[in-house]
């Protein structure tokens, strides 16, 4: 096996753990630690799925993966401003709800 | 034998930090963990032939967003000093075999993958021949702003998109918490960035201009500006301010603006759509969303809508 | 002609938005007139060479795929573009008096707006998967932060839920978008048809590119976050969610299915989709039937109305394919003005609590006109749009000898009469109660107006089908024949 393939198995586990994360954790900044990291193990997956062109890995997937890794970063910019203010506002960063059927 | 090993080490080390990044007792050290496993995630894309994204990851995914959560975790914080900032971790007797599910999932179509016998990429086979026509030597800065540019145009408008949701929930109580250190001023802050701040400005401009032929390019470029912001703004030189100066707004939509009109530019004479004018006009797209990009992340983290001269600038 | 007419019609909303951060004083009402009024007429053009050419393609940059990416548009995507384009023009009628530009609102409001009818533009063209990708995440970011722009708590936590779940939904759709690279070395949704065929992978691929979507379009089971978050966003942001963002998740599935998995023997998944778009139409419209605030009923009826959509797969016919798009107009346009309607009762009343609003037919008779208008479409009573659609799958059902789905369609349209005739009755029957006049809040007539006009055209679209069948029927997928 050669190195990509331990990043693969790598990146399952990395997966396994974002989940487990996402699922265990009350904090929204822990379940935002989770999806980066879930979305970190997607981007080895999509680089290790095509084969290599003229030696080098093919410069479309790792493109695909730039492109990627600033989607991330602004939706996780994004949502720390969101639990900030919902912390503001209800003195909770979690999404344990007790007034869901609030008034519009 | 010595590369494998320290793929292992790598990979077991990502594994490790990120699962202490989701339960460690404190959230600090849950961010601390974090940042440090989106600095080995950049030594894995060093490792497996792809430096543009090793940069990026660094940059990007490990510094910037680890500044920002930084910051996100000062204002809870500070905002409410009596609620607990953390609930802890909840009890689930499902989420191991639901994790351990989706992860041997994930492995058996990862595997299955990496050993199906795949052809090279049309798309990238495409991309290698094409560029010989042109003088890019970055096949990467290649696909992003000579052949997938809609992509590259729209992650911009993703990124300040993200900064314009965030600004429109500030709301009435933007301005608290404010990421400047109090600490007293001393004159080795001021000189410490007067050698910092031109070294980061000159390491963005290489990395910008490297991207046409080695690693590099606007992001990771604006992504190390941005991180020249982020001291000048916990020095105290600038600060957030309620709305954004002129400069401060052009600077936020240069990249953006720039890309739309140079696009449609090849429509006046019948030309097809976003088909660049030339190597200029990568050179000058790619500067304006160096500016565009740093300025956004830096008002992400400052968390106002503009930015103005801080108390000791 | 039409090359320029669609870089306009993606690219004008978004230099919009742009010249509204740029300059958000008192010129911002005059530069969202700009980005949005042209568009209509500029639609003529593609419209025009669609009637003609059937299908166009843009190799946008000069590149065609796979090495570059492609636009293209064929009659469904035209559909869906007009819907965008008339739908967002009609709401920003209401969103004009309830986010008024020279306001504080208005300026953080304006710019996501364009961004979101400019992204969902450039999602209906888009033939390539990662730049659908990209389209997506762009209309998922921008809906977010329009849900959460008044930062009410119960909008900011309907708000993190859905991102938190859309994150991972593109996370699955992305895994999925790098095997189909992989395998098939393109990225063009009308390529990959050739090169693949229905082995493992490419099987997971698509397997998880769809569930991604799934959950983003909030089809049963993957639907809680929906009603939480159509409920509490503002009035013309809950429009615009229930009547085009969920939808442009469905479009997308359709893509994938009926052509990136062209030729695929598909029937036990396509039953199994069935079946969840039927648990949607029963799950949905009884929980709509037990909620006791307004808002909340209109969004659990776009959990069951979403439920027709996914009946295409099953029967998968021409006539399955006009009614499922004739659905997704009339559902749009009658579900756009239910939300106007009852945003604007909620802020004339200060609640939408469905005890309070007896009698609310005397202080806001265009709103619960529309209401009603809109809920005649809804449960297809003639002569609406929602009538043609709903007789579209019946007549499809029939002819397949389908009757599980014609008793469903059948059972369906029973079911949304009762909560819709549940919300009329308590409105309009009431043992002359008087609101308290005092808590009554005037609202400028153009927001009831907006409503009313968005309420007219789904009853008026019974009328017009006509062009609108045949265009679809002639951009059917490779497969189905007409």
């Amino acid at each position: 096996m050669d190195s990509l393939g331990l990043y693969v198995l790598a990146a399952a586990v990395l997966f396994g753990v974002g989940v487990y994360g996402l699922i265990v954790s009350e904090h929204l900044m822990r379940k935002l630690f989770a999806i980066n990291i879930m979305g970190n193990a997607i981007f080895i997956l999509l680089v290790a799925a095509s084969g290599p062109v003229e030696g080098a890995p093919d410069p479309v997937p790792q493109a695909l993966v730039l492109t990627g890794i600033v989607i991330a970063v602004s939706a996780t910019a994004f949502a720390l401003a969101l639990m900030v203010r919902l912390y503001q506002e209800t003195g909770q960063a979690t999404l344990s709800s007790r007034d869901e059927g609030d008034d519009g | 034998m010595i590369g494998f090993l320290l793929d292992g080490l790598i990979a077991a080390g990502l594994v490790g930090l990120a699962y202490q990044a989701v339960t460690s007792r404190s959230l600090f050290r849950g961010i601390i963990h974090f940042v440090v496993f989106g600095l080995t995630m950049a030594l894995a894309w060093a490792r497996v032939g792809a430096p543009d994204l090793a940069m990026a990851e660094a940059a990007i995914g490990a510094g910037l967003t680890g500044a920002l959560m930084l910051v996100a975790y000062r204002r809870l914080v500070e905002d409410r000093r009596d609620a607990p900032v953390d609930p802890g971790p909840a009890k689930s007797r499902l989420a191991l075999p639901i994790a351990i599910g989706s992860g041997l999932l994930v492995g058996v179509i990862g595997l299955s993958a990496l050993f199906s016998d795949v052809e090279p990429g049309q798309a990238g086979q495409a991309v290698l021949a094409d560029l010989q026509q042109v003088d890019l030597g970055n096949p990467i800065t290649g696909v992003l702003l000579l052949y997938r540019g809609i992509d590259t145009l729209l992650e911009v408008a993703v990124l300040l998109t993200a900064f314009l949701a965030a600004r429109a929930l500030a709301g009435s109580e933007s301005g608290t918490g404010s990421p400047t250190t109090q600490g007293p001023e001393t004159p080795m802050v001021g000189a410490l960035l007067a050698v910092v701040i031109p070294l980061t400005v000159l390491v963005s401009v290489h990395l910008l201009r490297a991207g046409s032929y080695e690693p590099g390019g606007a992001f990771q470029a604006g992504a190390v500006l941005a991180g020249a912001g982020v001291l000048l703004i916990l020095s105290g030189r600038i600060a957030a301010a309620e709305t954004a100066g002129l400069l401060v707004r052009m600077g936020l939509l240069a990249g953006l603006v720039s890309f739309i009109l140079i696009g449609l530019t090849p429509l006046l004479h019948g030309g097809p759509l976003l088909a660049l004018p030339g190597l200029w006009a990568v050179y000058f797209i790619e500067t304006a969303m160096m500016v565009s990009i740093a300025i956004t992340l830096v008002l992400l983290f400052a968390g106002g809508g503009g930015l103005k001269r801080g108390k000791h600038g | 002609m039409t090359a320029e007419a669609l870089a306009l019609i993606v690219f004008l909303p978004l230099l919009a938005a742009c010249a509204a951060v740029a300059f958000p004083g008192r010129w911002l009402g005059w530069i969202v007139r700009i980005g949005l009024l042209p568009l209509p007429v500029l639609m003529l053009a593609p419209t025009l060479a669609v009637l003609d050419q059937n299908v166009i393609h843009l190799a946008l940059a000069g590149h065609a795929s796979p090495l570059g990416i492609e636009w293209r548009l064929d009659p469904l995507s035209l559909l869906m573009l007009w819907l965008n384009v008339g739908i967002t023009v009609l709401i920003s009628l209401h969103a004009g008096v309830s986010f008024r530009p020279d306001s504080d609102r208005g300026q953080r409001f304006w710019p996501l707006w364009l961004i979101l009818f400019a992204s969902m533009n450039a999602l209906v063209l888009s033939a390539d998967l990662f730049n659908l990708y990209v389209t997506l995440e762009l209309v998922t970011l921008a809906a977010i932060g329009l849900i959460a722009v008044e930062s009410k708590p119960a909008a900011l936590r309907a708000g993190m839920r859905y991102l938190l779940l859309a994150l991972m939904a593109s996370l699955l759709y992305l895994l999925g978008v790098g095997l189909i690279y992989g395998q098939t070395g393109t990225l063009d949704l009308y390529l990959i048809a050739e090169q693949i065929e229905p082995g493992w992978l490419p099987v997971t691929a698509m397997a998880l590119m769809i569930v991604g979507l799934l959950i983003k379009s909030a089809v049963f089971p993957l639907h809680a976050w929906l009603p939480a978050a159509h409920g509490n966003a503002p009035g013309p942001v809950s429009a615009i969610l229930s009547a085009m963002v969920v939808k442009v998740s469905i479009y997308m599935i359709w893509r994938l299915w009926f052509w990136g998995a062209a030729g695929w023997d598909l029937a036990t998944a396509a039953n199994l989709m069935g079946l969840l778009g039927a648990a949607a139409i029963v799950y949905g419209s009884l929980a709509a039937l037990v909620q006791d605030r307004l808002k909340m009923i209109v969004a659990y009826s776009t959990v069951a109305q979403l439920g027709y959509l996914m009946l295409l797969f099953p029967l998968a016919s021409t006539l399955a394919f006009q009614a499922a798009s004739y659905h997704l107009l009339s559902h749009g346009l009658a579900k756009a003005a239910m939300f106007l309607a009852a945003a604007n009762i909620l802020s004339s009343v200060g609640t939408d609590r469905l005890q309070r609003l007896a009698g609310v037919d005397q202080r806001r008779p265009l709103d619960v006109f529309a209401l009603a208008l809109g809920g005649v479409s809804i449960l297809g009573l003639p002569p609406s749009g929602g009538f043609v659609a709903k007789w579209l799958f019946l007549e499809a059902a029939w002819h397949q000898q389908a009757w599980g789905w014609l008793v469903l369609v059948a059972a369906g349209g029973l079911l949304a009469a009762a909560y819709l005739f549940r919300v009329l009755g308590v409105i309009c029957l009431h043992p002359r109660k008087r609101l308290n006049r005092r808590q009554h809040r005037e609202i400028p007539n153009l927001a009831s107006v907006a409503a009313l006009i968005l309420a007219v055209s789904a009853i008026a679209a019974g009328f017009f089908s006509a062009p609108v069948l045949s265009l679809i029927s002639a951009g059917l997928p490779p497969g189905v024949t007409p």
